[in-house]
């Protein structure tokens, strides 16, 4: 088969649903850890908390049969473990990187202990009695060619993550809630002499971060599939992290970075039909976020100079 | 209601074992514009951050119009009308002016910030008291004196009939600060009450109705103005008489020390900053580099003391050619360097005055011995450091962060001085010390002279260039525009080079 034949049939419109697909998890997580860099907090716990969600989202619809308890419990938990993170961080001074790290720990060991404990499964856990996230059908939309395949039969939560991003856009840069984070995040010092509550602030940012983690987590688990498997993140967070930073914590250029490593993970699962060695089709991903990350970096780099050159 | 919109009484205050104010008095009247002096540490800023509610007092009495307040929080202040401009600005660099402006009691429209409301707010004042600002510019991009302006309209938007600047002239060109009286005068005829921090006595001479003064956190008195003299708020600040012109004593000059030659400099946003500059120092000389600030003395300095790449050109020091070598090598070649930014540059202020009185020299005998450090040897230079320049506290393990302006460019000062190095480069060795220290540091300059060192003297106060040098160089925009021996020299024909004018312009004056 020739060269182009392929990749006819790899980019076809489909690819652009599918790209969509696997980056929302990515999305929401960029986004948990974007509000709290607004307020000058790196949120490397954003897997931890993805990955407690998406646990906490199937428990809770597989015992009550309800998919909207499961991801409103994802989310309560979700804030649980970012106020801890925040208390640590905020009132005792720790590292927040240091809590982070330990947040993300503790998920991967305390979801694989409760998946033992309560359903006496290793590695994953599936069933039936697991109410997912319905998908938005639109019928008449099947007869319309392109706009039928581009958009019907999303997930609701997919959806969602659209709006939640041009909300959060506009929350951060167009209200007194984002004037004020900002400027918390930039000079706490001078928010301070302002009036504005620096603390509360932050915490608020780490309670809104917490509720968006949970969502991310409660997403992959039910809308994004219907399982919940050990790890089942496997660094979506850090992805988002890393997408946060090349967006600068701007909710719409971190996701057009999210787009970047669904776009790649998409074509690399199409590639591997076609005798791309599934090793490959693994690294891809992480491939992806280095090189995101190191232009990124290199853009901070260049605008630290830009401002430092400024303040002369 | 008292005659005072403001009365402070019997105030104490402590930082841990640091009593930062032990008896504090201070009363403001309506109108009238009302300076607080005293050398650095003296207690004055913490005064005032008192009253704002920055932190809490220990004991004493502060009333703010007739209310006699518990505890204060910068909000309560606001909301009684006190504004304070601090000394760092409290201004967010990526936000805009305006944003800043507004910042926490922002006008709304539904979700919305109105931007629209705010623009007009604003206009108001600035047009009131002419203070132009630039609204939607970036705090990042507009000059000091404009973000000085900012704070200023910061603090009269929420409402502030008592504005408090903290050594507002400090980081102001002379032009800037003549804008600002101008604007404190318009502030002051319309009914609001000024408090006015400084340590530049002409300066508070100029502008004050009344004037307290403080020393090591006690409350001196507090005179009109008409009724006291710049010699008379001198001694009340530090307690007896300073001579600030050292007696010149024009020693022999010896050989070359520092010999720069056809030297190009890059700054960081400019290429070329430095174009082609040759200039020496011999032995038991001072030679002071006039010039407005940002004109290349950095750059110089930088270049000379390794710092800075040398584009083009030749650094030779003790007649070895250190050009664009590590510091290492040229502190080796004989060079010691008291940096123009001691925070940044000259101190590390988590670590001990011991700790940064050896720095430099910690891998030489007998500080340290095969790669062990000597600790005995190095509490025993450090004791003899304090006593000889008089660093307080005398406590050399305590942080270098908890030592007043001053006293921490003592520890420079020391450090570098007492290597006896046959080449000193100072860069603004007295900027933004109390007076005593000024006295002090130009003293150990001057018996380096005497001792044969040569001495490179970076400052931006003319008048102590004029008083320490023995030859003065000029430069303007990287070049030098004139020379001259400091018997020569006078504000006017230095004035009229470092704007750039030929050096005819000393016949002139």
């Amino acid at each position: 088969m020739s060269f182009f034949s392929i990749m006819s049939k790899v980019l076809n419109l489909s690819l652009i649903y599918a790209s969509f697909r696997a980056a929302t998890p990515i999305i929401y997580a960029a986004l948990c850890a974007s509000v709290t860099q607004q307020a000058n907090i790196l949120n490397i716990g954003t897997e931890g908390i993805m990955l407690i969600g998406a646990f906490t989202a199937v428990t809770v619809s597989y015992f009550t049969g309800s998919w909207i308890l499961g991801v409103l419990c994802a989310m309560l938990a979700g804030v649980v473990i970012a106020l801890i993170m925040a208390v640590g961080h905020i009132k005792f001074g720790a590292d927040i990187c240091g809590i982070g790290m330990g947040i993300n720990m503790l998920a991967l060991a305390i979801t694989k202990f409760l998946l033992k404990a309560i359903y006496d499964v290793n590695g994953a856990f599936s069933s039936p009695q697991i109410k997912v996230i319905p998908k938005v059908s639109i019928p008449f939309l099947d007869n319309v060619p392109v706009i039928g395949t581009l958009l019907n039969n999303w997930s609701l939560t997919e959806w969602f993550a659209i709006i939640l991003i041009i909300v959060l856009q506009f929350f951060i840069f167009k209200t007194v809630w984002g004037l004020r984070l900002r400027a918390v995040g930039q000079f706490p010092e001078a928010a301070k002499t302002a009036g504005i509550k620096v603390n509360a602030v932050k915490y608020r940012a780490m309670a809104i971060s917490g509720l968006i983690g949970g969502l991310a987590g409660a997403h992959l688990s039910l809308g994004y599939s219907s399982q919940f498997i050990e790890n089942m993140t496997s660094s979506r967070g850090f992805m988002g992290v890393a997408a946060m930073y090349f967006g600068g914590a701007n909710p719409v250029k971190a996701s057009i970075g999210c787009l970047l490593f669904g776009f790649a993970d998409s074509i690399g699962a199409r590639l591997q039909a076609y005798g791309l060695p599934s090793q490959f089709v693994l690294m891809m991903p992480y491939i992806v976020t280095i090189v995101v990350l190191a232009i990124s970096m290199a853009a901070q780099l260049r605008s630290a100079k830009r401002r430092q050159s400024s303040l002369n | 209601m008292s005659e005072y919109v403001v009365e402070m009484k019997d105030i104490i205050k402590t930082f841990g074992q640091v009593q930062a104010v032990k008896n504090g008095q201070f009363n403001l009247r309506k109108g009238e514009i009302h300076s607080l002096i005293g050398e650095n540490g003296a207690g004055k800023s913490t005064m005032m951050k008192l009253l704002y509610g920055m932190y809490p007092i220990n004991s004493g009495e502060i009333i703010i119009k007739g209310e006699r307040m518990g505890e204060i929080t910068p909000m309560m202040a606001i909301e009684r009308g006190i504004g304070m401009v601090h000394q760092e600005f409290m201004l967010v660099s990526e936000l805009t002016v305006l944003e800043n402006i507004i910042l926490g009691f922002e006008p709304r429209k539904g979700l919305r910030l109105d931007l629209d409301k705010a623009r007009a707010d604003v206009r108001k004042y600035i047009e009131e008291y002419q203070m132009d600002v630039q609204l939607d510019k970036r705090i990042s991009q507009i000059s000091v004196g404009e973000a000085q302006r900012v704070e200023i309209i910061k603090t009269l938007m929420r409402g502030a009939d008592v504005i408090i600047l903290d050594e507002p002239t400090a980081v102001l060109t002379p032009q800037e600060a003549e804008r600002l009286f101008e604007i404190l005068e318009n502030l002051k005829s319309s009914g609001k009450s000024i408090v006015f921090i400084s340590h530049k006595l002409n300066e508070v001479m100029q502008i004050s109705d009344r004037i307290s003064v403080m020393r090591q956190g006690q409350y001196m008195g507090t005179v009109n103005k008409s009724e006291t003299s710049p010699l008379d708020l001198t001694k009340r600040m530090i307690g007896r008489e300073v001579f600030l012109n050292i007696e010149k004593d024009y020693g022999k000059v010896g050989e070359k020390i520092l010999d720069v030659q056809d030297v190009w400099v890059s700054s960081n946003k400019e290429t070329s900053k430095i174009r082609g500059m040759s200039l020496s120092v011999r032995a038991g000389e001072i030679v002071g580099v006039a010039g407005i600030d940002g004109n290349g003395q950095s750059e110089l300095v930088e270049a000379i003391t390794g710092l800075r790449k040398v584009e083009k050109g030749k650094v030779i020091v003790c007649g070895k050619d250190v050009t664009n070598k590590s510091v290492k090598v040229i502190r080796g070649a004989g060079m010691a360097h008291i940096p123009e930014d001691r925070n940044r540059m000259g101190l590390d202020r988590a670590m001990s005055i011991r700790d940064n009185l050896v720095t430099v020299r910690v891998d030489e005998a007998p500080f340290s011995k095969h790669g062990i450090l000597q600790l005995s040897a190095q509490d025993a230079y450090s004791e003899q450091m304090v006593k000889e320049f008089d660093i307080r506290p005398t406590d050399y393990h305590l942080p270098t962060s908890s030592l007043s302006g001053g006293n921490a460019q003592k520890v420079v000062v020391a450090r570098e001085v007492s290597m006896k190095k046959q080449l000193l480069i100072a860069s603004q060795p007295t900027r933004g010390v109390d007076i005593g220290a000024i006295e002090q540091i130009r003293n150990t300059l001057e018996k380096a002279k005497k001792e044969g060192s040569g001495v490179l003297l970076v400052s931006a106060e003319l008048e102590e260039i004029i008083s320490l040098s023995d030859r003065i160089i000029v430069i303007h925009e990287g070049k030098i525009t004139g020379e001259m021996m400091a018997s020569e020299a006078n504000e006017n024909n230095l004035g009229l080079l470092m704007m750039g004018g030929a050096k005819g312009g000393a016949e002139h004056a």
